[in-house]
């Protein structure tokens, strides 16, 4: 009884629901915040996204009339649901501390590609000739930056693995467990290549100004989420919030999980400074500083560069194992 | 509860831009200067948006020719309530230079209802920024 009463309250109290919402609205707002001021503009205030999904829930909701109705409502709960699921699986070291199953990193991988389907079905669904271009980019994207991920999570669990005598270890608490006892894989050289490659990983991940083709607002208007008004657009919204936070805190538990002490606040505070800095270098300064480019240029970088870096981590491990 | 959901909700008016046949004057104002970091009009919580779908407040340039017609007032129903209509330059309201065309079917207040006006040919930035904190009053009444 209390095992589902706690699993109730993982899901919806504190590393998911509420705690999750909060968490990555907040670090959008800072996001839009620190872009701004780095633009030499004030900018809005840092709970301009809690204001965004308030007017959102007051608005009409406009349907195309050729829409595909029942996909083109379940798309962005489908999303939403799945970010959920997926944050209760990041363990937060010294605060919370994951689903302790054996092949977590895997579900997680699969979760994560949810939101991606999710806009592709929305868009799809939506009938629009600009979600169908944004649905046809959105996959092709998903594509080039799942091969890099991939790459750096076996690495991780290959690494991990063969330090504790097996071969590869796809549990995400047992991988935190690892770097709790030997000292983060940041500070271990042969990891650094991978540890590029998803910080490259994460602005592809979250559709920020580089790669933000499958959604190019000035050029198909949003792409996949056109159609979209209202709640719909509130809860896709809310699901990239989410996104941000199970990929920030994913690399975190990746590469350097290490508590401050033992207090379970400092921890989390601290657990916020990691993921803001990693959003700050990741996503804030390469959101500001580039352009657009296009879907064949970010598909063949993908291909060059992240997965080059993470396979030169893998044969690293290799060789050390 | 609807007071305060309406007081909050005002702080996050989006933005989006119909061209309804303008000499692209007021247009070269609008989204090129007074979106520019150096006019900043995200600080009123404003975004501008690619899609009519998640506008809040309309912003429609030029006289509204006759080849336009149907596809702004298609636009312009496309668009969720509450909205609010802010119309720039003095195209809207007169026809300015294009007055007595035959290709113009305007002014646009005989199609849709416009809330503010916003005269100039074309208006300056801080004209239309001031334009803007007007329809921002007009849309928290209609919250
Ligand atoms: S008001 Fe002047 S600048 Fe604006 S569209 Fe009309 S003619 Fe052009």
């Amino acid at each position: 009884m209390t095992d589902i009463v706690k699993l109730i309250f993982d899901l919806l109290i504190f590393p998911g629901g509420l705690f999750a919402v909060v968490f990555g609205l907040f670090l959008m707002g800072i996001d839009r915040k620190i872009a701004a001021r780095l633009q030499r503009r004030v900018g809005p205030p840092v709970y301009q996204p809690f204001i965004d999904l308030v007017k959102l829930t007051r608005k009409e909701i406009v349907v195309p009339e050729t829409a595909h109705l029942q996909a083109f409502r379940l798309a962005p709960l489908l999303g939403f649901v799945g970010m959920m699921a997926a944050v209760t699986l990041i363990p937060i070291a010294g605060v919370y501390q994951g689903f302790e199953h054996l092949g977590d990193l895997l579900v997680l991988l699969y979760l994560l590609s949810l939101p991606a389907i999710a806009l592709m079905i929305g868009g799809s669904a939506s009938s629009s000739p600009f979600g169908a271009i944004g649905f046809s980019r959105e996959m092709v994207m998903m594509m080039s930056y799942e091969l890099p991920l991939l790459i750096v999570l076996v690495t991780v669990a290959m690494k991990v693995g063969l330090a504790t005598g097996g071969i590869a270890t796809f549990s995400l608490s047992e991988i935190v467990q690892f770097q709790l006892e030997n000292g983060a894989l940041l500070f271990d050289y042969t990891m650094l290549p991978a540890l590029l490659a998803f910080l490259v990983f994460i602005p592809g991940n979250m559709g920020v100004v580089p790669f933000d083709i499958p959604e190019a607002e000035t050029e198909i208007v949003e792409g996949p989420i056109l159609e979209y008004s209202g709640t719909g657009l509130a809860l896709f919204k809310l699901m990239t919030s989410l996104k941000m936070v199970v990929v920030l805190g994913l690399a975190i538990a990746l590469f350097f999980p290490t508590p401050l002490g033992e207090n379970f606040l400092i921890n989390l505070l601290w657990f916020f400074l990691k993921c803001l800095v990693l959003m700050v270098i990741s996503i804030t300064v390469v959101r500001t500083s580039t352009g657009r480019i296009r879907m064949d240029q970010a598909f063949k970088f993908y291909l060059k560069y992240p997965t080059v870096l993470a396979l030169i981590s893998l044969v690293l491990t290799l060789l050390q194992g | 509860m609807k007071k305060l959901l309406q007081k909050i909700a005002k702080k996050s008016p989006w933005l989006y831009r119909i061209n309804a046949g303008s000499c692209n004057g007021c247009d070269v104002e609008l989204a090129t200067t007074a979106c520019i970091p150096r006019y900043d009009v995200e600080r009123l919580g404003c975004k501008y948006c690619g899609s009519p779908k998640h506008a809040d407040i309309v912003l429609i340039t030029g006289p509204l020719t006759a080849r336009v017609k149907e596809k702004v007032l298609r636009l312009y129903d496309e668009i969720p309530d509450p909205k609010v209509t802010v119309a720039i330059g003095v195209c809207p309201i007169s026809g300015g230079v294009f007055r007595d065309s035959y290709a113009i079917t305007g002014p646009i207040d005989k199609f849709i209802p416009v809330d503010v006006n916003v005269p100039g040919c074309p208006p300056r930035p801080q004209a239309i920024i001031d334009g803007i904190v007007e329809a921002i009053k007009i849309w928290e009444t209609r919250l």
